[in-house]
């Protein structure tokens, strides 16, 4: 009996094997894990989940031409652009489409008092701290951020939202800058040059005195 | 490389505790290594690292059971408002005022309401006693509001009924015009309170009417009835007194008139063409004030009444009219000294556990040196009693009494205990008890009616100087509930019993909604101009009874705690966590008495001891404090709650069996030592440096904080600088440079005015999401504090070249926070920079990079910075073994719609920090940069001139303010930009009095002292001699 203690059971001879099959995998792994991690899917860009009433940006900002402000009214003040309130959406729509089986949510959350529960499509992590009213009233406009929503049918995140993705432009402003009463016009500047349009961004840069932060405490605290 | 860093002549010697300084041999180091022996084991009772893998696999296991879907993150949704009301901002904090009564003194509170939730207490600038200013029971009452023991509805005999079924119940069985009903009521200020009992007591006469608090100045208000007739609140502003002494009166402790106090008392100590106010003490206990006294003197309570009897006009030597008052010859000596400054007194006041005869003789000593209505003012107070709560006891026992209907409080459990008060209460048919927690009394009534926090209704009050205040709340009651006046509305049988209109009604009963006059009151929440101050005559003779308790053996005295107060913050895990201001106690009540007394009972910190008063007796570690008196044992009173909360459950002793109603304060007492310990957790030695105590740390403390008396600033107003010499040593590493930066963050803290009051703690906790961690996890030296407040003792020579704990010659008080070194040696050693400088010179650190190395807090010379050694928010704050108590339990996802009832408090702003994580002050780095984003953005916007006007885009001074700063009601705290000269910051770092601490560091800390003045009357028991 005491001898048997003392040795090893007969099933420890799989682990050289079981070494070897670990080594001879790992890269492939790490490979793999290093390649997802910078995926469009590990960073979200494309998530477009489903709303609850099927909105479209396409229609209110593209076609119909709405400033972003008129129902992201809060951006120029404080930190959210905050989602509108169903009386937002009732200014026009207690006219337009009374009779909607899509905007059903929106008369029962308007007569009910009861919030819509809109999924979040931009989301940050919660130790990061994004300031919406510092970047619209220096003149970045919305689209830096989020592409062009005025074409899009569903909303999406259009951009990694990373804090490289940040940084890129914190370390280096130009052609991300421009003239602030036109940040919600989201296809302005599509007709011009490069080289024009970091001019016209570096002269707003210095003209606002625009010194984009790279310290840590900016965005965490 | 070296710095010579001597103090110059320094007599007095300061010690970091008792212990070190008379028994330096045995001490050990077991709490001086910032990471003491154990520190880093899992938990307290013998885990080891085995254990800590068992865990790991399970929450592993867990963790993988979690993982489902394949997005990263879980979804989150956006729930935007219905319908917004007008100028709501998501996002932006508003700030509504408001007021709440504690101890019959209406605290006026500015609250910040976080998209809806209420989540941080402020002080209201407009109100009088406040003006901007918290203590730290206000600050801590928000967590009230979120505590997840707190009564959640109606119950009859223990089960779940409704507020209905109560009304119908009440309605039909409370007896017609009040026959055998008696109410007992906290004292209130309210109006609408008042006005309701009149209703009250109109519809039935003949109902008994009690307000009984445990902790209610009784013997004031017997003393000053009996001195001007009435009932009669005193109001002092020590800001006018040159000198105050006090009996006894520890005005600037916990309490509810501590704010102004504070404030008052600092003004005085401001150095105005080279005068400062002087403070004369005589005290049982140590207390805040005692610490801050210049001149200070432990007399036992008969002691006291003999000196107050002589109006403290000789030496003591034929004070012996009080059995038991014989004075030693260093007393005598103490009152030969003071006897000749006592002339110049212009402010006497006597704490709340004096006799009534002493209260009347302090009047009349104020009447004489014509203090009245220079220095102290007395304000007429409302009181409805008409029978004591003896009475109601007496009656409940012979029958006569079949109806009792308490509002608030918890008598059942502070009731004096030869009252027998909750036994007799259980058996009366007829019993009824508002309260916030189905606490000792709600279990001995039938019915217990959930009462609302005063955030959730409508209240009114009044300050100290009697001016109307009204209550706004900031969220709909919780879990429902009724105020107390609402409760009184209900019984009266008035027709309207929602709090706003009643409080609409008692402001003017003509007032509409749109009324100007209450809008603006509803505003400021104060009603402007209608203080009540009166300066009446003593017109009566004086009592006869001069008896005290005590005078001969030992006495225990019951006081306050400076934590739980009279037991109502008991389940406040903030209050419980935070160390008491001079014995640095958490999470416990203790027997206090002298270091002579300890070792005449054979005892040490942490031993039990058997404390008798008649035929009662409680067990109760001690706790040795110099300072204290001989012969006496303080007990705090609160602890030791049956109610079962989950934070006050097991913390401390009940005191108040030993407290009856002759002996309310003091008591004759056997004390003796029972052998068992039951180990206090106290946080003064954690995070030390030296782990060999010694001669080294003596030499080092007069560097760390300095003082100097008045004289001494007169003669040098850079004394302090003159302390030590300090040779700059180069720094080993590359000096921070902060190209480019357009603001430059300091702080200055004034140690000549700050009392260790613990409200800037508090604010600290409330502002930072900070966890409590428990008693276990503190004795660890884990205490999560980001500001945690320094004591330091010096003592008497014992006569043989040693140092008498016994005699206390002066105490230090010292807040200290991260002082944001320039160049951090912290910054230095992390190998992952997660902590590093930004421009405007704050040392931040970045949780989400901290891999929890702990390198930085081993490189920080003034040890401020705290490891979360576990997911503290998700921790069982006072029961700690086992694997499954590391579970959520106290943050349970609970039955208020799904959410963590404790996240509701949160500030949005703000990191939660998780396990492995270091954090420290950041300045509030989150005030900031709200202030940076607000001022930038209006710049923009500015024309080219003004843009021209203000390159540097200049922040405001005084509109980014810390939390610690808004709370300190002494303003010894203050925060500002040092690139603008004309800053506050920037005048008080260049005042002569400015010193940096550990300077020969060559840190460059950002955070400056101004040493402490002392005023004494004659130099001797200061620093001499540290000039130039």
């Amino acid at each position: 009996m005491t001898q048997q203690r003392f040795t090893f059971p007969r099933w420890t001879n799989l682990a050289l094997p079981a070494f070897v099959l670990v080594g001879a995998t790992a890269p492939l792994y790490f490979a793999i894990v290093v390649a997802y991690g910078f995926s469009p899917q590990a960073t979200d860009v494309g998530y477009m989940p489903e709303q609850p009433i099927p909105f479209s940006h396409q229609l209110h900002a593209g076609e119909l031409g709405l400033d972003c402000r008129y129902c992201h009214n809060t951006v120029e003040e404080t930190a959210h652009a905050a989602i509108p309130p169903t009386e937002t959406c009732m200014n026009c729509h207690a006219q337009i489409h009374p009779q909607s089986e899509k905007l059903q949510p929106l008369f029962e959350s308007y007569e009910t008092g009861m919030p819509i529960e809109w999924v979040r499509v931009h989301d940050l992590s919660q130790y990061a701290y994004f300031n919406h009213s510092a970047h619209v009233t220096r003149g970045i406009s919305c689209v830096e951020c989020h592409g062009r929503v005025d074409t899009m049918e569903v909303i999406y995140q259009h951009e990694t939202l990373s804090m490289s993705w940040c940084l890129k432009c914190h370390r280096n402003p130009d052609p991300h800058v421009r003239n602030p009463s036109l940040v919600t016009q989201l296809d302005w500047g599509l007709d011009m040059s490069a080289a024009e349009r970091i001019a016209d961004s570096a002269s707003w840069r210095v003209r606002n005195n625009l010194k984009p932060s790279q310290d840590c405490s900016t965005c965490h605290r | 490389m070296s710095s010579v860093n001597e103090p110059k002549n320094t007599e007095r010697m300061w010690w970091r505790s008792l212990d070190e300084a008379i028994v330096p041999n045995e001490f050990k180091s077991t709490n001086t290594d910032e990471f003491p022996d154990g520190s880093s084991e899992l938990l307290a009772t013998g885990n080891d690292r085995r254990h800590f893998l068992k865990i790991m696999g399970a929450s592993m296991a867990l963790a993988g059971l979690g993982v489902t879907g394949c997005r990263r993150w879980p979804k989150e949704h956006i729930v935007p408002y219905a319908h917004r009301p007008e100028g709501t901002m998501p996002g932006i904090p508003q700030h509504y005022a408001s007021c709440f009564d504690f101890g019959g003194i209406s605290q006026g509170v500015l609250v910040t309401s976080n998209d809806g939730r209420p989540t941080k207490i402020e002080g209201n600038p407009t109100h009088p006693d406040s003006k901007g200013a918290t203590d730290a029971f206000t600050q801590s009452s928000i967590l009230d509001l979120y505590d997840p023991d707190r009564s959640r509805g109606v119950e009859y005999d223990g089960k779940k009924s409704s507020l209905p079924a109560f009304k119908e119940w009440i309605s039909t069985y409370l007896p017609n015009q009040g026959k055998g009903v008696a109410v007992v009521v906290e004292p209130s200020s309210s109006p609408t309170f008042h006005r309701m009992r009149r209703a009250f007591m109109k519809k039935n006469p003949q109902a008994m009417w009690v307000e009984y608090a445990p902790l209610a100045n009784t013997n004031e208000r017997e003393a000053l009835g009996h001195a001007f007739g009435g009932n009669w609140m005193p109001v002092h502003d020590f800001s006018k007194a040159k000198t105050i002494l006090s009996i006894d009166a520890d005005f600037l402790g916990a309490g509810p008139a501590q704010v102004p106090n504070t404030r008052g008392w600092s003004e005085g100590r401001k150095v105005n063409h080279g005068h400062m106010s002087r403070l004369l003490m005589i005290e049982t206990a140590l207390s805040v004030t005692g610490s801050k006294a210049d001149e200070r003197l432990a007399l036992s309570p008969a002691q006291i009444l003999a000196f107050s009897l002589h109006d403290g006009a000789n030496d003591g030597a034929n004070y012996d009219s009080v059995e038991g008052a014989s004075f030693t010859a260093a007393q005598q000596a103490w009152l030969k000294k003071t006897a000749k400054d006592m002339g110049n007194v212009d402010l006497v006041v006597a704490g709340a556990n004096q006799p009534p005869v002493v209260h009347y003789r302090v009047a009349k000593w104020n009447e004489m040196i014509g203090a009245v209505g220079k220095t102290v003012w007395y304000r007429p107070v409302e009181n409805g009693s008409n029978a004591t709560l003896a009475d109601v006891a007496s009656r409940m026992k012979d029958g006569t009494i079949e109806s009792v209907i308490v509002i608030g409080g918890n008598p059942a459990f502070t009731a004096p205990s030869d009252l027998g008060f909750a036994t007799a209460l259980k058996e009366v048919p007829l019993s009824v008890h508002l309260s916030y927690y189905t606490d000792e009394t709600s279990s001995v009534c039938k019915w217990h009616v959930n009462q609302s926090h005063w955030l959730e209704t409508w209240s009114d009050g009044q300050s100290l100087d009697g001016t109307t205040c009204i209550g706004q709340p900031l969220i709909e009651p919780l879990f429902g509930g009724l105020s107390s006046s609402e409760f009184l509305a209900i019984l009266a049988g008035a027709e309207v019993t929602d709090s706003h209109t009643l409080v609409r009604r008692t402001f003017n009963p003509n007032a509409d909604l749109w009324n100007p006059a209450w809008r603006t009151a509803v505003h400021d929440g104060v009603v402007a101009n209608t203080a009540s101050l009166e300066t009446p005559p003593v017109n009566r003779k004086s009592f006869t009874d001069n008896s005290v308790v005590g005078g001969v053996g030992m006495t225990a005295l019951f006081t306050s705690s400076a934590s739980v107060w009279d037991g109502r913050f008991a389940n406040n895990g903030w209050m419980q966590e935070l160390p008491d201001a001079l014995t640095k106690l958490t999470w416990d009540n203790a027997a206090l008495l002298s270091p002579a007394t300890a070792k005449e009972l054979g005892v040490k910190q942490g031993d039990m001891l058997k404390v008798t008063v008649g035929k009662e007796s409680i067990e109760i570690a001690a706790l040795p404090v110099p300072g204290t008196a001989d012969g006496c044992v303080i007990l705090p009173l609160g602890y030791g709650r049956t109610f079962k909360g989950r934070v006050c459950t097991g913390a401390g002793v009940d005191i108040y069996p030993l407290r009856t109603s002759n002996n309310t304060w003091a008591a004759s007492a056997k004390v003796v030592a029972t052998g068992g310990t039951n180990p206090l957790a106290t946080t003064q030695l954690h995070f030390g440096v030296n782990t060999t105590p010694g001669k080294g740390t003596q030499e080092r403390l007069p560097l760390l904080f300095r003082e100097g008396t008045l004289d001494q600033y007169n003669d040098d107003p850079a004394f302090a600088r003159h302390i030590g010499h300090t040779l700059h040593s180069l720094s080993i590493f590359e000096e921070q440079q902060f190209e480019g930066a357009q603001y430059k963050w300091g702080m200055s803290i004034d140690l000549s005015t700050c009392t260790g009051c613990n409200a800037c703690v508090a604010a600290c906790h409330a502002e930072n999401n900070i966890p409590i961690v428990g008693k276990d996890q503190v004795l660890m030296g884990r205490e999560m504090h980001w500001l945690r407040i320094d004591r330091y003792f010096a003592f008497g020579s014992d006569g043989h070249g040693g140092y008498d704990g016994n005699n206390l010659e002066s105490v230090m008080i010292q807040p200290l926070t991260c002082h944001h070194c320039e160049n951090a040696p912290c910054e230095e050693v992390c190998p992952v920079a997660a902590t590093v400088h930004d421009t405007d010179g704050l040392n931040v650190m970045v949780y989400n990079r901290c891999v929890g190395t702990r390198y930085c807090s081993n490189n920080c010379p003034f040890k401020v910075r705290r490891f979360n050694y576990f997911d503290y928010f998700r921790r069982d704050p006072l029961r700690s073994t086992g694997l499954l108590q590391v579970q959520p339990d106290y943050y349970v996802k609970a039955q208020s719609g799904g959410k963590t009832l404790r996240a509701m408090q949160f500030n949005p702003d703000v990191t939660v920090r998780m396990r492995g994580v270091m954090e420290k002050c950041t300045y509030c780095t989150q005030r900031i940069q709200r202030a940076k984003i607000a001022t930038k953005n209006a710049w923009v916007k500015k024309t080219e001139a003004q843009k021209a006007a203000d390159p540097r885009v200049a922040i405001a001074d005084g509109s980014i303010v810390t939390a610690c700063e808004q709370a300190c009601p002494a303003g010894a705290i203050v925060f500002g930009d040092l690139m603008d000269e004309k800053s506050r910051v920037s005048i008080l770092h260049n005042e002569k009095r400015s010193y940096e601490m550990l300077e020969e560091l060559n840190i460059k800390a950002r955070t400056r002292y101004l040493a402490r003045l002392t005023n004494p009357i004659d130099g001797s028991s200061a620093v001499e001699g540290a000039t130039h």
